[in-house]
C-alpha cells in the first residue's frame, strides 16, 4: 500500500468522522431547541450512563469486524452472563470479587472458542457465531426461562455513582476505549488486526501468526460483552436470559455508522465511539420528543442503509 | 466480510466422499426417522407425518426463497420481519368475507416483492453487504409493523384464511400443494431455465458473467425479489396455520430458512445449491424439533442442537468442497 492510498484512505475515515460528529452537534443543538430539560447536566449525565453497555459490546465488534469477521454471538452471551451474575449473586452476594473474574473469563473463552472455530473449521465467522449464539441462548433458557436473581447493593452502585457528576461508567468506557486506540494504533499486535483483517493471505506471508490475531479479536469482542454484561447486571438489578437479543444486531450499528468497512481492515475505535454517541443521543432525543420506539427502529435501519451506502459508493470511486 | 479459505485439498476416496456428499442429508434424515420411530410408535403414522410436514410447509416456502438469495453469494435477514408485516398487512384490510383473500394474497405479493427489489437495489447497485441491507430491512419493518399495530395482536381475519392451514384439496393439505407447486416451478427456473443459469454464473463468479453478457445488478435483484415473495407467501401461509397476527409472526426463520439451506448443502459463497436439497434441509430440521419433543427434551434443547446443527453441516460441507 503506498503513501498516497494511505492518505485517501486516512482523509474518507476523517470525513465520515467529521460527519458524524457534525451530526452530534446537530443533534445538540435541536434537542437544546426543542426541550428544555435535553441540555441540562441531569439528562446529559443520563445519557452517559447509558453509553457504557452498548459502547462495549460495539467495541467488541469493531475488533473483530476490523480483523474481518463479524461476531453475531455477542447478545446471547451478555444474556447469559447476566444470568450467571444475578443468580451467583444472590446465591453468594459476598463473592463477588470472585464472580466478576468468572464472568469475565467465561465471556473471554466463549470469544476464543469462536474464534477457534471458525478457524478449524473454516467456516464463514456469521455462521459460526449465529450457531454460537443459538447455542448459547438455548443453553441459559433451559436453565433460566424467567428474569431473576439479585444483586448486593454494592455492586448496583457501579452503574450509578458519578464522581463530579460524571458516572463512573462513562469513564470507564473513555478510558477502555483510549486503550484499544492506543493498542490499536501504536502496537504491533493491535496493527496486526487491521493487516489480517485487509488482506489474511498477505498477512500469512508476511509471516504474522494470522490464527492467533484471529482468536484474539473473538477472545476480546467476548471480554468486551463480559464488561458489558458486569454493567447491565449492576443497573438492571436482574439476570435476563433474553436482554440481549437485541443487542447483537445494535452492536454492529455504531460500528458502520462510524465508518468501519465490514470487509475488515480499515476503520477505527474513535469512529465506533462517535456511533455509540450518536446512536443513544439520538434516542434520547426521540425519546423527549416522545416519539414512539416503534419509529426509532425505522430509524435505526435508515441510519445502517444510509451510512453503510455512504460509505460504500465513496469507495468505489 | 472477509474473503473465506479456499479448503485445501486432502487425499480422500472420491467415489464415498461424493456419495456422502449427495445422500448424506438423505441418510441423516433416515437415521433421524428411525431414532424418531423408535423413540414413539406414534411417529410413523401417517397423520403424524402429514402433520409434521403441514408445520414446515410455510418454513420451505421461505427456505425456497433464501436458496436463490445464498446461490448470488447473499443472505437474507429479514424474512422473518416479512412474515410478521404481511401478516399485519392482511388484517388491514378488516375483512371478514372470504372475498377479500384474493385481494389479501395480491397485496402481500405486491408489498413483499416491493421490500425484495429495495433489499436487492441497495445490495446490487449500492454495493451494500446483503448482511447489513437485509438488517436493516429487518428493523424497518418492525418498526412499521408495530407502529401500525401499537403492538397489539389483532384477530381481524377472513375465515377463509383457516383454509390455508387446514384445507385440503383431493385429500392433500393446500399448504404442501402450495409448496410442492412453488418448489417445482421455482426449481425448473433455477434448475432448468436461462435465469437459473444466470443466477449459478453470478453466483459462482459475477465477472466472468458480467463478461458473458449476463448483468449481475439485474440477476440479484431478481433472486432478492424472488425471495421476498416467496417469504410473504410464507407469511400468509403460517398465518392461517396461527389465527391470530401476533407482531412477531415468523419469529426465528432468518435462522432456521438459513440452517435449512445450508444443511441442503447450499454454499453461503454462492453459486451452489439445489431447491430440493434445501427442503431436505427444512425436512431433517422438522423431524429434529419433533424428536427432542417426542424424547421428553425441554424444548430449549431445539435451539442447542439447531446451532451445533449449523456449525457442523457447514464444516461438512466445507470439507466435501474441491
Amino acid at each position: 500500500m503506498n503513501a498516497i492510498a494511505m492518505d485517501i484512505r486516512r482523509n474518507r475515515l476523517l470525513l465520515s468522522y467529521l460527519i458524524v460528529a457534525m451530526l452530534l452537534l446537530v443533534m445538540l443543538v435541536v434537542g437544546g431547541v426543542l426541550s428544555d430539560r435535553f441540555l441540562t447536566w441531569r439528562n446529559i449525565s443520563n445519557l452517559l450512563q447509558q453509553l457504557i453497555v452498548l459502547g462495549m459490546v460495539s467495541l467488541g465488534q469493531t475488533f473483530v469486524v476490523l480483523m474481518g469477521g463479524i461476531d453475531l454471538a455477542i447478545g446471547s452471551l451478555v444474556g447469559a452472563l447476566t444470568v450467571f451474575l444475578a443468580n451467583f449473586l444472590e446465591w453468594r452476594p459476598d463473592l463477588v470479587w470472585l464472580a466478576l473474574p468468572l464472568a469475565l473469563l467465561a465471556a473471554t473463552c466463549v470469544g476464543a472458542i469462536n474464534g477457534l472455530l471458525t478457524i478449524l473449521l473454516r467456516v464463514h465467522p456469521l455462521i459460526v457465531t449465529l450457531g454460537m449464539s443459538s447455542i448459547i441462548f438455548g443453553g441459559t433458557l433451559m436453565y433460566r426461562k424467567e428474569p431473576g436473581g439479585s444483586v448486593p447493593r454494592g455492586f448496583a452502585d457501579v452503574a450509578y455513582t458519578s464522581v463530579g457528576g460524571v458516572p463512573i461508567s462513562a469513564i470507564v468506557l473513555v478510558v477502555i476505549f483510549a486503550l484499544a486506540g492506543l493498542w490499536l494504533q501504536r502496537t504491533r499486535s493491535g496493527r496486526s488486526i487491521y493487516f489480517v483483517g485487509g488482506d489474511r493471505e498477505a498477512a500469512r506471508l508476511n509471516g504474522l501468526p494470522v490464527n492467533r490475531i484471529v482468536v484474539l479479536a473473538y477472545a476480546l469482542s467476548g471480554l468486551c460483552a463480559g464488561v458489558a454484561a458486569i454493567f447491565l447486571t449492576a443497573r438492571t438489578g436482574v439476570g435476563d436470559p433474553r436482554i440481549g437479543v437485541a443487542l447483537t444486531l445494535q452492536s454492529v450499528t455504531p460500528v458502520v455508522v462510524g465508518g468501519t468497512i465490514l470487509a475488515g481492515g480499515r476503520g477505527g475505535v474513535l469512529g465506533t465511539f462517535l456511533g455509540v454517541l450518536l446512536v443513544t443521543m439520538l434516542n434520547n432525543l426521540l425519546n423527549f420528543l416522545s416519539v414512539s420506539s416503534y419509529y426509532q427502529w425505522i430509524i435505526q435501519g435508515l441510519i445502517i442503509v444510509v451510512a453503510v451506502g455512504f460509505h460504500t459508493s465513496r469507495r468505489r470511486h | 466480510m472477509a474473503p473465506l479459505d479456499t479448503a485445501t485439498q486432502r487425499p480422500r476416496h472420491k467415489s464415498l466422499a461424493t456419495v456422502m456428499e449427495r445422500y448424506g442429508l438423505l441418510i441423516f434424515l433416515a437415521v433421524l426417522m428411525a431414532v424418531a420411530a423408535a423413540a414413539s410408535p406414534t411417529f410413523l403414522r401417517p397423520a403424524n407425518l402429514v402433520n409434521v410436514l403441514t408445520i414446515a410447509a410455510p418454513l420451505g416456502m421461505v427456505v425456497i426463497g433464501q436458496t436463490f438469495v445464498i446461490l448470488v453469494r447473499g443472505l437474507d435477514l429479514s424474512v422473518a420481519s416479512l412474515m410478521a408485516t404481511v401478516a399485519v398487512l392482511a388484517t388491514a384490510f378488516r375483512a371478514t368475507t372470504n372475498d377479500a383473500i384474493p385481494l389479501i394474497f395480491v397485496a402481500a405479493i405486491m408489498f413483499s416483492a416491493i421490500v425484495g427489489f429495495v433489499n436487492g437495489y441497495i445490495v446490487a447497485k449500492r454495493n451494500v453487504s446483503p448482511f447489513l441491507a437485509t438488517l436493516a430491512m429487518m428493523i424497518i419493518l418492525q418498526g412499521l409493523r408495530f407502529a401500525y399495530t401499537g403492538g397489539a395482536p389483532i384477530s381481524t381475519l377472513p375465515p377463509g384464511m383457516a383454509f390455508l392451514a387446514s384445507g385440503r384439496i383431493f385429500g392433500i393439505p393446500v399448504n404442501l400443494l402450495t409448496l410442492a407447486v412453488l418448489a417445482i416451478s421455482l426449481g425448473i427456473v433455477l434448475h432448468r431455465s436461462r435465469l437459473g443459469r444466470e443466477v449459478f454464473m453470478v453466483g459462482s463468479n459475477p465477472k466472468a458473467a458480467f463478461l458473458n453478457g449476463v448483468a449481475p445488478d439485474r440477476v440479484v435483484i431478481i433472486c432478492y425479489v424472488l425471495c421476498s415473495v416467496c417469504a410473504g407467501i410464507g407469511g400468509l401461509f403460517l398465518l392461517g396455520y396461527v389465527g391470530t397476527v401476533s407482531n412477531w409472526v415468523g419469529q426465528g426463520y432468518e435462522l432456521d430458512s438459513i440452517v435449512a439451506a445450508v444443511m441442503g448443502g447450499v454454499a453461503l459463497t454462492g453459486g451452489r445449491g439445489n431447491i430440493f436439497a434445501a427442503l431436505l434441509g427444512v425436512a431433517v430440521l422438522v423431524v429434529i424439533n419433533n424428536l427432542v419433543l417426542l424424547l421428553g427434551f425441554p424444548i430449549e434443547m431445539q435451539l442447542i442442537i439447531k446451532g451445533i446443527i449449523i456449525i457442523g453441516a457447514a464444516a461438512f460441507y466445507r470439507t466435501q468442497v474441491n
